[in-house]
């Protein structure tokens, strides 16, 4: 093989494979990105048996070929070239020469053969989604997600398909994030039919972020297509494919509650500020804040003590409608839920003291609730 | 050779061919889906599996293969996750239907009339049950009556209005999905109904070993004891589980004992009775034969309509009266799979916004009915099933004897090959060492005909169907 191609491109296509390679006792190649030439283009691979990534480059191939290199070798090799405007590879011996400007190195490969062969898709691409908006979702959900091995489901992202829109949610059962997304449909018949037959999936959460970790701030959209247990994912000339979580997603529907007695607004800053400061005073990771929703004087009391360390409370100001409440929470969910808002300020919504909270984002001098995000935190029940 | 073995042989010569870590990496979780006319399936954990054992280790599974099955012509892969089972869904609805069902309003009052023992400051989630586990959505206004399980109602119902005095212990026993613990629950939540203040626990025996085990941890078993002997109505659902734990039984012995003195109600459920649970201590198995016994059956076809009818008034969902029945006749076994395949009719109408028309639910349920019968169950699992189960070895029941254990377990089996796999008779007279097909066709209008007056031998073929499939 011998190839020339820009620095820049090529720097960029390891930045956007070398990540998913894993740390493999048993199969070292694993740990190897794979390069080769496929129709006038360099191709690069890497996969970790749960995800597999490839895209493909211009280039100037002089002679066809293919080999593999270990991923951080290669990388980190890379990313210390003095900037030139190209590269050039050269395979021989399972022997990978790459040089740039004044430096020269020689990398040792395994024999591409060898390579696991990352499933492609049959068919056609189902339906598309807005990459920006997906990629903030996702940020969102993500820290949901469970970390608990004996409830594999819960590791995921549950994606559930409607006609225009696909309900994403994540959760560890202590609190739950929930992101309504408008699709487009690439393949009206086959989505319809797709959707019919089984309209929900559960995606691994890391595969999710590895997805939109490549998403870069020009990206427009990412096609995605189901198949076979998997699912292939297309970024600009990224293909991603990941296996899917098999098992039942929770019915996580009928707990985000409908109604809410008492809708609290207030600044996201000062809050978050406020139950941060409380976090500080609650022992442990399991402690306890403390809020009493006054609405008659149109305030929230955030508020926390620990016998050993001593206390605190900060006061809020907020536009309150409903009963007063008092309700404690674990600062740390409180804190995750209004950090992934973007708005200035956020509603409280409570049914009492034993039900799950909601968090929103307000949107507008109107005070419009934004539906499309909810976050449910379970309370603490004193 | 059942594809278990010839996969694990094969596994045996390929071993010897690749390298360790490429075998362990391509062969772990694989198994031999299907093997008919020389062509085997394989099933892979994932998509990078198939195209390896597909593009790269062919040879090598065909040579191994063919080495034990000369006439294997043709290799596939398809993905396939070994969790899909029924038990496994069973499993998954279970901690679903413990977990998210609930109501939360109801549940909070549940909790609150009741004397908490959460200690203070406890992080509640999602799946937080109130102390009596009870879900208010089992009552038995809703528990659809029909011929098979008529006794066992009224017999839960009777204990809901006279606690402790008539029927204790009652106990009821049945299939998988056919409303045991509907009817276990409803007896709660009529309690429930009638003085809030009632304390009711409602337990499946596999928490309550749990929770044992927890107090004998935390040195906390007195009180483990004590909260048991203060509750006026114990509910036990799935009994069978405390087969074969010892200490548990013990424990829980004496819990009966405790609540029975002093006439406090205890209900049990269990997926066969008393006497058929292996593994069961004496003492409690008389025990709970002491009581009232009744069993569910799988419900007929006016009871199924019935059930899908009443399911379609509580969603507000209507389907003609003909496609009401083409599900009733096509899902017989399960009252848990007909409601499952209502909910998939209904999620296939609201998103396609068509009606609901006979076409679209053939369309929509064509997997689940496919010949009504799970894919992948085949002949021997039915010899082997019935050779377990009656304790004989599995070529005495192919082989040509005649004695008398031996040709009832057989005909046994040729009875459910006909009747769970549709087999042909002169084919079920080939598996059996190539008997005449009518002999097939006696055995399984022989069983037929006993299985209307014999209540034993119902229960052991309940019980081996289900073992059927479970292989």
């Amino acid at each position: 093989m011998k190839v020339v191609c820009t620095q820049e491109k090529f720097k960029k296509a390891i930045y956007s494979t070398e990540r998913v390679v894993g740390k493999q006792i048993t199969l070292p190649i694993l740990e190897n990105i794979l390069l080769e030439t496929e129709g006038g283009m360099l191709k690069f691979s890497a996969t970790n048996l749960e995800i597999g990534v490839f895209l493909k480059i211009g280039a100037k191939v002089e002679k066809e070929g293919q080999i593999t290199v270990p991923a951080k070798l290669l990388s980190s090799f890379v990313n210390n070239l003095p900037t030139d405007s190209t590269i050039s590879l050269e395979a021989e011996n399972q022997v990978l020469k790459v040089s740039s400007g004044s430096v020269e190195g020689s990398i040792k490969g395994l024999l591409a053969q060898d390579f696991p062969i990352i499933p492609e898709m049959e068919g056609n691409f189902l339906f598309s989604l807005n990459a920006q908006k997906m990629k903030e979702s996702i940020n969102r959900l993500i820290p949901c997600a469970s970390l608990d091995a004996t409830r594999p489901e819960l590791s995921g992202i549950s994606w559930i398909f409607s006609d225009s829109k696909v309900f994403l949610a994540a959760t560890d059962s202590f609190r739950l994030a929930q992101q309504i997304i408008p699709i487009k449909k690439e393949q009206e018949q086959e989505y319809n039919l797709f959707v019919e037959k089984n309209n929900s999936l559960v995606v691994p959460a890391n595969t999710l972020a590895e997805v939109f970790r490549v998403v870069g701030p020009e990206t427009k959209e990412i096609k995605v297509s189901i198949e076979e247990s998997q699912i292939f994912f297309q970024i600009d000339n990224i293909r991603i494919v990941s296996r899917l979580i098999n098992g039942k997603y929770p019915e996580y529907k009928q707990i985000i509650p409908k109604q809410f007695a008492t809708r609290a607004i207030v600044s996201k800053d000062e809050l978050l500020r406020a139950v941060k400061i409380a976090g500080i005073f609650a022992k442990n990771k399991t402690g306890e804040v403390r809020f009493e929703i006054d609405s008659d004087g149109g305030q929230i009391m955030v508020y926390s003590k620990a016998e050993e360390v001593g206390d605190n409370k900060t006061v809020l100001q907020s536009q309150i409608s409903g009963p007063k409440q008092e309700i404690i929470f674990n600062p740390r969910y409180i804190v995750d839920g209004v950090q992934t808002i973007p708005t200035e300020r956020v509603v409280i919504l409570v049914n009492d003291n034993a039900s799950p909270a909601v968090l929103r984002m307000i949107e507008g001098s109107e005070n419009k609730e934004n539906l499309d995000y909810t976050y449910v935190v379970m309370p603490i029940k004193a | 050779m059942k594809n278990e073995e010839l996969w694990q042989a094969a596994l045996g010569d390929i071993e010897l061919s690749i390298s360790k870590a490429n075998f362990i990496t391509w062969f772990k979780n694989t198994s031999i889906i299907s093997n008919e006319n020389g062509r085997v399936v394989i099933g892979v954990p994932n998509g990078f599996a198939k195209e390896w054992l597909e593009n790269k280790y062919n040879t090598y599974i065909y040579k191994a293969l063919r080495s034990f099955q000369e006439d294997v012509r043709e290799i596939s892969c398809v993905i396939h996750n070994p969790q899909n089972n029924s038990s496994g869904e069973k499993a998954a609805e279970r901690s679903q239907a413990s977990s998210f069902n609930r109501d939360k309003a109801v549940e909070s009052n549940l909790s609150a009339s009741e004397p908490s023992q959460v200690q203070a400051g406890t992080q509640q989630s999602f799946d937080y049950i109130s102390e009596s586990n009870i879900n208010p959505r089992y009552t038995f206004d809703n528990f659809i009556v029909g011929e098979n399980n008529e006794l066992a109602r009224a017999a839960c119902y009777a204990v809901s209005q006279n606690l402790g005095r008539i029927y204790n212990p009652l106990f009821i026993y049945g299939g998988v999905g056919l409303g045991k613990t509907h009817l276990l629950q409803s007896i709660g939540n009529e309690i429930l109904r009638k003085d809030p203040k009632k304390r009711i626990k409602y337990m499946t025996s596999e928490r309550f070993a749990n929770e044992l085990i927890d107090s004998i941890r935390n040195q906390t078993i007195n009180e483990f004891k004590s909260s048991y002997q203060q509750i006026d109505l114990l509910i036990i659902d799935d009994i069978q589980f405390l087969a074969g734990k010892e200490k548990t039984q013990n424990e829980f012995f004496h819990i009966f004992n405790a609540l029975y003195q002093i006439n406090k109600q205890i209900v049990l459920s269990s997926d066969r009775p008393p006497r058929a649970i292996a593994t069961l201590e004496e003492r409690l198995r008389s025990r709970f034969e002491g009581g009232m016994i009744a069993d569910v059956s799988s419900p007929d076809l006016e009871t199924r309509m019935a059930i899908l009818k009443a399911k379609l008034a509580e969603k507000s969902f209507y389907l003609e009266e003909d496609v009401v029945k083409f599900i009733a006749e096509n899902i017989k076994n399960n009252i848990r799979e007909l409601e499952g395949s209502l909910n998939r009719i209904m999620a296939a109408c609201e998103f396609g916004q068509k009606a609901p028309d006979m076409e679209l639910v053939k369309r929509t349920l064509s997997d689940l009915i496919s010949s009504g019968k799970k894919k992948g169950v085949q002949q021997n699992h039915v010899v082997e099933a019935v050779a377990n189960f009656f304790g004989i070895d599995k070529k005495d029941l192919i082989n040509k004897g005649r004695k008398k254990e031996i040709s009832r377990a057989r005909q046994i089996a040729m009875y459910l090959m006909r009747k769970e796999l549709n087999a042909s008779y002169p084919g079920i007279g080939s598996v059996f060492g190539g008997r005449d097909h009518t002999t097939a066709l006696h055995a399984y209008e022989k069983i037929n005909r006993e299985l209307e007056t014999d209540s034993k031998l119902r229960e052991d073929v309940e019980v081996l169907t289900e073992k059927i499939y479970e292989i």
